[in-house]
């Protein structure tokens, strides 16, 4: 099943990247994956509509089909959809990050090598605009939105984006999907506060206990399992998560 | 128009590791000394309080605590064949800045050198012969230190016990350790 498979490589990830540099262990067994998901919202629970501020209706069509596939939702687990993931990518490039905090923005400008990293002009926003409406007039020209698009379809028009061997109105699209797919990992993993990773599904699939303060008293305690519920770093006392998309990423 | 300030003995340029480690052993000698330093000051609480500390995103993904691109550009390449390019964002190194410097964010892993990292020549020397040395040319410039492991060793001790530096000693006084790593070069103590 291609889906398991997928899902499978998703909780990889997700573990990789979010355990690199804690000094935890954590145990995953099925039990707890069974306990946390009895707290969990089931699968096609309704999910409160987004309310873009960046992505046209269009772009919006495009982006929560795509990041379906990337990241679908199965029998046990939400998807990026459903995790909130297009209005992480929305606020993102709403923000200060979409208008190219922390790039240098000068010349020379000249095609890099691959180890000279991103080398072309757009600011995200800008890079996400120009790719979407290629993506879309080519689409809307061909009778086929991809929103309507079956499945695999979807898969293979994204892997078409993923071989970079489209041009789309000057963004090479495997930069564009290289893009698209950072976010989509960022907004489903990342603490909700950020506006993905809502009721923090992705924390509880792959056993992430979150943002908790201290593990000051459990430093002498080892080959203990952390099985706890996870926790955002916006939460308040009574569990509320406090969606803020405008933390910059400066310096304290 | 500028600020004329009294004069101090001593400037540090950069608070980071080693200008605060500089600024407080002189300090502690009877000396004034003014730090310098670019970006913001930072202190343990609240700029480094947890659980905002544990935004991944925000640290870990978008090196929040690195000097900003924006402000800062290096340029890159792999060889004199290619074009320089701007680093547009850190991937590969990563600069900080700020109070505290790269200390705040180091991977606190601290490891003693070598006996022979000291005496390079030398070691090279005892070991293969001069003949050796003669037979890579010029271009070899391996020198010694001037400084020798055990000139070190009391310097080395007294920043792992200010540290808190963990982990198993393999060799005190030349007494190999079980547990420890035995190839390592002799403490004083654990």
């Amino acid at each position: 099943m291609a889906n398991v498979s997928r899902r499978t490589m998703i909780k990889t990830i997700g573990a990789g990247m979010l355990t690199a540099g804690l000094p935890l262990v954590i145990a995953k067994t099925d039990e707890h994956a069974a306990a946390i998901a009895a707290a969990t919202p089931p699968v096609g629970a309704t999910t409160p509509p987004i309310t873009y501020v960046f992505f046209s209706t269009e772009e919006a069509a495009f982006i929560e089909a795509a990041v379906s596939r990337l990241i679908p939702a199965d029998e046990q687990w939400p998807g990026a959809l459903e995790a909130a993931v297009p209005n992480y990518i929305d606020e993102q490039l709403a923000g200060a990050w979409g208008r190219g905090e922390r790039l240098y923005r000068s010349g020379p400008w000249q095609q890099g090598t691959p180890s000279q990293g991103y080398q072309l002009r757009f600011t995200p926003a800008e890079l996400f605009h120009t790719a979407l409406a290629a993506i879309n007039k080519e689409l809307a020209k061909a009778g086929t939105p991809f929103a309507t698009m079956s499945p695999d379809q979807q898969d293979a028009y994204l892997r078409s984006l993923e071989a970079g061997d489209k041009d789309l109105d000057g963004v090479p699209s495997v930069v564009f999907f290289g893009e698209l797919w950072e976010f989509t990992v960022e907004g489903f993993f990342s603490d909700p506060v950020h506006g993905g990773n809502r009721d923090m599904v992705a924390w509880r699939m792959i056993g992430f206990p979150g943002a908790y303060a201290s593990y000051y008293d459990l430093v002498d305690r080892h080959g203990i399992t952390i099985d706890r519920p996870p926790m955002s770093l916006a939460e308040d006392a009574h569990g509320h998560v406090h969606m803020n998309p405008g933390i910059r990423a400066h310096s304290p | 128009m500028a600020q004329r300030l009294k004069p101090v003995d001593v400037v540090t340029i950069g608070v980071g590791l080693t200008g605060s480690l500089a600024a407080l052993e002189l300090a502690e000698t009877g000396l004034k000394v003014v730090g310098l330093e670019r970006g913001a000051p930072r202190y343990t609480v609240p700029d480094f309080q947890s659980p905002a500390i544990h935004d991944e995103l925000r640290f870990s993904i978008r090196k929040a605590m690195m000097q900003d691109n924006v402000k800062v550009a290096a340029s890159f390449r792999n060889n004199s064949d290619q074009t320089a390019l701007p680093i547009r964002r850190w991937e590969s190194f990563l600069p900080g800045q700020g109070l505290g410097g790269s200390f705040v964010h180091w991977n606190g892993q601290s490891f003693r050198f070598q006996v022979a990292d000291f005496i390079y020549r030398t070691h090279i020397l005892e070991r293969y012969g001069q003949k050796f040395l003669d037979a890579c040319g010029p271009e070899l410039t391996i020198q010694d230190w001037g400084v020798t492991y055990d000139e070190i060793e009391p310097h080395y001790d007294r920043f792992e016990y200010l540290c808190g530096v963990s982990g198993k000693a393999g060799n005190i006084k030349g007494q190999i350790q079980p547990g420890g790593n035995p190839f390592e070069a002799p403490r004083s103590r654990e």
